[in-house]
Order: structure tokens, then sequence, then C-alpha cells
């Protein structure tokens, strides 16, 4: 078995005449945290759309431990261990947080029986519910999740991946709206989370997070993966200067600046 | 022979089911609304014409008018209700979420039109079916052993200039050009530059043109109008716009004319309690099989639903 | 109780019956606009078992719901294939077809409708009618119930979480058939006569309204729907005399007025649909608001000191 949990290859992905995703190829090793960086619109969700199933490659490989997942539906890829959250927060308004960190568990159902015992008051809510904790979101389980301001339901969509115990996880922005100590809140969790031996891949705009958090880094830009490699010389690499800041800045080196960029 | 006379009734028939039908096919591409309303604008117009010229304006304030004004009066009428359905189902729609039954809001909010404008005509003018004094002249022409009406003919001659004319509309003018667009994407349309505040309410004007004249025809025609009339016509109408195909107005056309064939065929073949199994089962077939009708691929936008 | 009171109670019964057999459909996201195919599925099948071969009333009632339930089941792969306006389309042209089979049916007395032997007196349908609210409020409260309200929030994504949408669909859509099918039951024995007419489009109609007037996020709603229904044209009773006098002064009224208390109760329906479209497309009973009137938190364990 690859030391690789995913990997593309040749991954291309075209709707219509645009080429959003062109001949990808990286590999994300197992137990450890990858970021997926890069400018607005570079392709880093679609990415995540390609892997989790939503979109069918037009071109290209995507295997989970070492096995080519192209041909497994959308439906079933959760059960393979890998979980997702997203960039526009999908949470289902009309539920309570505690049910819709549940609904991360349905990959994890066995049978009938999982689908008609009722949930309240189960083993599935009391485990749910140490989820929410874990994040320190306990004071919430029954809120209905539309009345919830935007950073709490961010994690609530962490929690609802982590619900699946996935063995990667894919998040899309998991920061995004977050102030700094809620983001070192976040940090910490998603450390912790890495030590239990789970994948991270995660797309990230914060790039003190980005470099505080993972130890590898694959940028995009406009479809093609311009980095691979380690998160520490990203700020040095004369390609990825060039997109974040535009031509002609490759020759100064300002530490930091690449960060700011948004 | 019979069989020949049946056919042309079938299509003289089928011409009263295609402007409503084009109706409804024109809200649904361009608006993708389904308004349950369309049959009670055509039914508005009719009964409308009927009380003026039977009754005059409620009230009192007349004498019974003259029934080419009546009818007139009640075209209007259906237009001005339509742009009220505007105004309190499309122009009040709240998206908030984007789940499965959003899309419906202004469906079900016409189906409460349907209900209030049915009932209120039934509360003041009974369930009963009324006789409508149209012209006294009744022309019937013979061509070579097959009957046809004058009226009727002029039905299907003025369905044919309406969907000609609504052609033109959508292709060469400017607002034409703005409902396609709003068709295509609305949120685009808004962004390119389209007014929707000023050219979604055309749609509704339109549609009250259209039923509204289709009834007018009808009373004119048959003779008959009753509260219920609109429901028969919009069966037949919904059968119509989804053989042809939805958002397609030649679709329209076409599956307006098959429909009014398949029903009188079924009469003639396995009599009259049939047709309601011959034309639903024929809807709901097209629409379990294919459900992009005839001409579904040319409809006014693409890509609905 | 009085014979008028019981013959409401009975009919309040069996709209929540009618009511929640929609509300799983909606709930998962379909709007069904054939609720009277269904019913009158049901209706036909107890009249015809009960007065063709006598079968006792607690066999013809179950058959009325397992007929609809798998004709339900049966329709519900091809329909369900279809989405939105196509998918309201075709619960619609079912219903239509329906009635229109059954009306050019010899065996099931076509026009002229059938009579059903075995009445059943109210607290049959009121007991079916319990039952019945029982079973969905713990069907919601399962697995299965929040995968039918995720489908209808966001397939996408349910999808993503691994719920098969097709099943959830089909399996709610067929239950909802079969309890619309058992509402028929019990309106067959309890009018002691069936007729096709009145299973109309008009009544499809009817159902869709008021269960998504009560509201379609918590069980609660298709109560508070059907309730409102039924109990309407009592509440016009005692209202309308004085509000006619009103109408007849403003406008002057002419011709016949036919029925024109069941006519106000449908304007008064139809009038309450376009404002709950306009301002509270979620019905009148919200989850929100059931969370709130409880005051539940729903935890499992006692609260811990609250952080975040």
């Amino acid at each position: 078995m690859s030391d690789a949990i995913l990997e593309l290859e040749n991954v291309t992905m075209r709707f219509g005449g645009l080429t959003v995703i062109n001949d990808v190829s990286f590999q994300v090793p197992r137990g450890g945290r990858t970021a997926l960086i890069g400018p607005n619109g570079a392709g880093k969700t679609t990415i995540f759309n390609v892997v989790s199933g939503v979109y069918r490659q037009t071109d290209g490989v995507v295997r989970l431990n070492g096995a080519e997942i192209s041909a497994v539906p959308s439906r079933r890829r959760i059960r393979l261990g890998m979980a997702r959250s997203f960039q526009n927060i999908r949470l289902m308004p009309h539920l309570s947080v505690v049910e819709n960190v549940m609904l991360g568990q349905q990959a994890r159902t066995r049978g009938v029986l999982d689908m008609i015992t009722p949930l309240a008051r189960s083993s599935w809510q009391r485990e749910a519910e140490r989820l929410l904790d874990e994040m320190g979101l306990d004071s919430y389980p029954g809120e209905v999740v539309a009345t919830l301001p935007y950073g709490i339901r961010k994690k609530i969509e962490v929690v609802r991946a982590l619900a699946a115990r996935p063995k990667l996880l894919l998040l899309d922005e998991p920061a995004a709206g977050l102030n700094p100590s809620e983001t070192a809140n976040l940090r910490d969790f998603l450390m912790g989370i890495s030590a239990r031996g789970v994948t991270l891949l995660v797309v990230e705009h914060d790039m003190g997070l980005v470099r505080s958090l993972c130890d590898h880094a694959v940028v995009l830009n406009f479809g093609s993966k311009i980095y691979d490699g380690p998160t520490a010389q990203v700020h040095d690499d004369p390609q990825v200067l060039e997109a974040y800041l535009g031509p002609g800045h490759a020759a100064s080196k300002p530490h930091g600046v690449a960060g700011d960029a948004a | 022979m019979l069989l020949l006379q049946q056919i042309v009734n079938g299509v003289m028939l089928g011409s009263v089911y295609v402007t409503v039908a084009v109706a409804f096919t024109l809200t649904i591409g361009i608006l993708n609304f389904l308004n349950f309303t369309i049959p009670t604008l055509f039914m508005l117009a009719a009964m409308g014409g009927w009380a003026l010229s039977y009754w005059g304006i409620p009230g009192g304030l007349t004498g019974p008018l003259p029934w080419p004004l009546a009818l007139g009066i009640g075209v209007v009428l259906a237009t001005f209700v339509s742009l009220i359905v505007e105004r309190f189902t499309f122009r009040m729609m709240k998206t908030k979420y984007g789940d499965s039954t959003e899309h419906a809001i202004p469906l079900v909010s016409s189906l409460g039109f349907l209900l209030v404008i049915e009932n209120m005509v039934r509360i003041g003018y009974g369930t009963d079916a009324q006789r409508f004094k149209g012209p006294d002249v009744d022309l019937t022409l013979d061509l070579g052993g097959i009957l046809m009406r004058l009226p009727q003919l002029l039905s299907l001659v003025a369905v044919v200039f309406i969907v000609i004319a609504l052609n033109w509309l959508l292709r060469s003018t400017r607002i034409g050009r703005g409902l396609r667009a709003i068709a295509e994407n609305p949120d685009a349309a808004n962004i390119l530059g389209v007014d929707t505040g000023r050219v979604v309410p055309v749609v509704f004007m339109l549609t009250g043109v259209l039923c509204g004249v289709a009834g007018a025809l009808f009373a004119i025609n048959y003779g008959e109008v009753s509260p219920q009339m609109g429901e028969d016509i919009g069966t037949k109408a919904i059968a119509g716009m989804v053989v042809g195909g939805l958002g397609s107005i030649w679709g329209a056309v076409l599956g307006g004319l098959i429909v009014g064939l398949t029903e009188m065929l079924t009469i003639h073949f396995f009599g009259a309690d049939t047709v309601q199994v011959a034309v639903w089962g024929l809807l709901l077939i097209t629409l379990l099989i294919r459900p992009q009708g005839l001409f579904g691929h040319h409809s006014i936008g693409k890509g609905k639903l | 109780m009085s014979g008028y009171w019981a013959g409401i109670l009975s009919i309040l019964a069996i709209n929540i019956v009618f009511a929640y057999g929609i509300y799983l459909s909606v709930a998962t996201g379909q709007l069904n606009l054939g609720g009277a195919g269904f019913q009158a599925v049901g209706a036909y099948a107890a009249a015809y078992l009960s007065e063709g071969f006598g079968l006792p009333v607690y066999v013809t009632i179950a058959a009325s719901a397992a007929a609809a339930g798998i004709i339900g089941a049966v329709m519900a792969f091809p329909i369900l294939r279809t989405r939105g306006v196509y998918l309201v389309l075709a619960t619609f042209a079912f219903a239509e077809v329906v009635a229109g089979s059954i009306l050019n049916s010899e065996t099931l007395g076509g026009p002229t409708g059938m009579s059903v032997p075995d009445f059943i007196d109210w607290q049959v349908p009121v007991v079916a009618a319990i039952l019945v609210s029982l079973f969905v409020f713990y069907l919601m409260s399962t697995r299965f119930g929040l995968a039918m309200r995720a489908v209808h929030d966001d397939e996408t994504v349910s999808d993503l979480m691994g719920i098969s949408i097709r099943a959830t669909q089909v399996i709610a859509f067929s239950i909802g058939a079969a309890l619309a099918g058992l509402a028929g039951g019990l309106y067959a024995h309890s009018f002691s006569f069936v007729e096709i007419q009145v299973f109309n489009a008009l009544l499809s109609i009817y159902v869709l309204l008021y269960v998504l007037l009560g509201g379609t996020q918590t069980p609660w709603g298709p109560i508070v729907g059907a309730a409102f229904f039924t109990l309407l044209p009592e509440a016009l009773r005692a209202f309308l005399p004085a509000i006619k006098e009103i109408l007849v002064g403003l406008f002057g009224v002419t011709g016949d007025i036919s029925n024109p208390d069941e006519s106000w109760r449908f304007v008064i329906l139809g009038a309450l649909t376009i404002l709950m479209m306009a301002i509270r497309p979620e019905g009148l009973v919200t989850r929100t608001m059931i969370e709130r009137l409880t005051l539940r938190r729903g935890r499992t364990r006692p609260e811990t000191e609250a952080s975040a």
C-alpha cells in the first residue's frame, strides 16, 4: 500500500469549454496535514468536488488508499473513510445542531435497525454531543441551526464531518469568518485530530493557519499546480509569489506578504 | 368521412387549448413557474363577458352591455387580475434556503388564487353553467362534406396569428430579449441590465391577454360559460404544454392540437367517459418516458428544472 | 356526543390521516398533488372487498392502506425520477388517471358509485388518527426521519453523507400513499358510500394546501392544518351571516348563491395560502417554534459550563 492516502494523477476537469483543473497530480501523505491553497478561482473547491464525487473528472485518476475510486458513486465514498466540509456552509437549516452532527454519522450505520430506532437519547446522540463539547459547542445541541451565527455554523460543519470518523478529512476554508482566537482554537483542535491519525487536507486562505497547521502544501493557480512541497518554503517560490502578487514580484521576497493575499 | 370530420373537430377543439397552453408554457419557460391561475383567468374573461352582457356592471351602474364590449372588458379584467397575481405570488417570493420545495412557492400561491377567484365567482353567480349570447349569425362552412363553423375557423386563425406575434415579440424586440435572458438565467439577466421588475410583469400581462382572448373565443364558439369551465380547459392545456415540451411555444401549439385530436378520437372510438383517462394517461406517460416532450430541447430557456 | 359533532370528529380524524399521507412526501421534498388518487384507491379497495366479498372491517381497512401503499410504491419509481414541476404534474396526472379508470369501471360502480356495508362509528377514525400521529412522530424521530428531512433540505449534501436519496424518497412516498389509502378506507366505512366524483383534483389541492399551511417542518403541522380546514366551516357558520350582510350592502349580489358556505371556506383557504407563501412559506408550525415552546435543549447529559 502506498503511503499516500489520496492521490490525484493527471486529473483534468472541464465544463464545456472551460478548463477548471488542468492536469493536476499530487499525493496526500497518510497521517499528514496538507494544505491546498491558491488564489480565488484556482480550482481548489473543484478538486474537492472531484475527490468527493460530486463531479466526475474529465480525465485522470483519483485513488484512495491506492485504489481507484472514479467509478464509486459519491454516496459510497464517505463509507470509504473520507468526509468533507463546504466552503459555503451547507448545514440543514431546519434541523438542530445535534441532528446535523448526527447526519455525519449516517455512513457508519449498519442495517435497517439503525434506521428505525429513535435518535433521541440514543448512543448516537450522546456521541454527537460529546463531539460538540470537544469543539466548545456544548451550549447549542438543541438549537435550530438557522438561528445561529456564521462562525458557530462553520464549526458545526467540521464536527459533522468528524462524526463520520473519517481517515481523511477534507476541510474547505474551515477558518473563514473566525477571529484570531477562534482560529487558534481551531488549529489546536485540528492538531488533536491529526494526532489521532486522521489525515487532513485543508483548503485555506488564512496563511497563518496554514503555516502553523500544515507541513505540506500544494498550490494551484488557474487550475494548474505550481508548487508541491513543504509549507515553510511556499513563500520562497517565485511562481507562488507571482500567482498571488502579480508579475515582477519574484525578485523581492518579503516575508509574510503572501499570507495577506486573500 | 365521419372520422375526418372528427379529426377536423379535434383540431378546432385543440385550437382553444393552444392559446392557454402557450400561456402556460411561456410562464414556465421564462419564469420556471407553473401558474395554476391560468385556467381561472380564462374563466374570468368568459364569465366576466357573460355577466356584463347579461347583467351589466355590478352594482347596477349600467344595463347589459353589448357582447363585444363585454368580452373586451372580460379580457382586460383577466389581464388585470393576472398582474395582481404577479404582485402577490412572484414578487413577494423569498427564497431563503434553496431546498427542494422552494421552487414551488409561486405554484402553491397560484393554487391559492385559483381557489379564491373560482369560489368568489361561484359566490357571486352560482355554480350553474350560463348561456352566452354571442353573434346572432352562425355561419357554417361546408368544405367538401366537412363542416366547420366560421367562429371556430376564425379562432384557429387568431391563434396562429397570436403565436406568430408572440414569436416576433420574443425574437425581435428589446422586451423579448429581456424575457429570453431571464429565461436563461435570472440572476445573470439582472446583472446584465435587464430590469426584471419591469420585464417580468410583461409575462403576466401576456398571460392575461392570452387566457382572456381564449376565454372570449370559447364563449363565442360554444356559447356556454360556467365557473368550472377553466378546470377542464386547464387540464387539457397543461397536457398540451407537456406533450409539446415545457417552454416551447410551437410545442404548445402542436401539443394543444394533439390533445384536441386525442380527445375527439377517444370520444369517437371509446365514448366520452374515457377522455379523462386518455388525456391524463397521455400526459403521465409523456412525463415518465419523455418529460421534455416534443420540442423541450428548443425551449425558451435551456437547462431549466 | 351528538350525531353532528360525531360526524365532524370523524371527518377531522380522516383528514388528519390524509394530511399525514401527503406530509410524508412533502417533508422529503416532493410536492404530492395526487393525494385524492391514493385516497380513492383505498376507499374503493375497502368498498369493493366489503361489498363484494363481505370481508370484515378490519380487513378491508388494512387492505385499503396496503393497496394504496403498493400502488404508491410501484408508481414511486417512475414518478420520482421526475423533478420539480414535472413531479407535481406527474402526481396530478396519476390521480386523474386513477379517477378516470374508476369512472369507467363497471365492477367499481362507475359514475354511480358503490355503497359500503359495515358502518364504523367515530371512534374508529379517531383511534386510527391517534395511532397514525404516533407513528409519524416516531418515524420522524428515527434516522430515517432525519434522512427524509436532510433530503428535503439539501440533496447534494445528503448524498455525500451516504444517504440514498432515491430509497428515502420512494419509501416516504409509499408510506404516505398507504396513509392516504387508509384515510380512504376510513372514509368509505364512515360514509357508507363512495363515488369517484369526490376524489377529484380539488381534493388533492385542498389537502396539499392545508398540509403546507400547517407547516411541514414538524409532525405537528398536519394536525394543525387538518384541524383548521375541517373546523373552518364551523367557525364560518358562526360568523358568516354577519359578513354576508356587509358584502351584500357593499356590492349587491346577483344570481343564486348555491353552497356559499362551502365556497367561503375555500376562499379563505386560498387567501391564507397566498398570504402564507408570501410571508411564511414554511407554514404555521416551524421547528424553531416547537423548540421555543418546549424549551428543550435535547441534551442527554446535564449541561456543563457553557463555553464558546
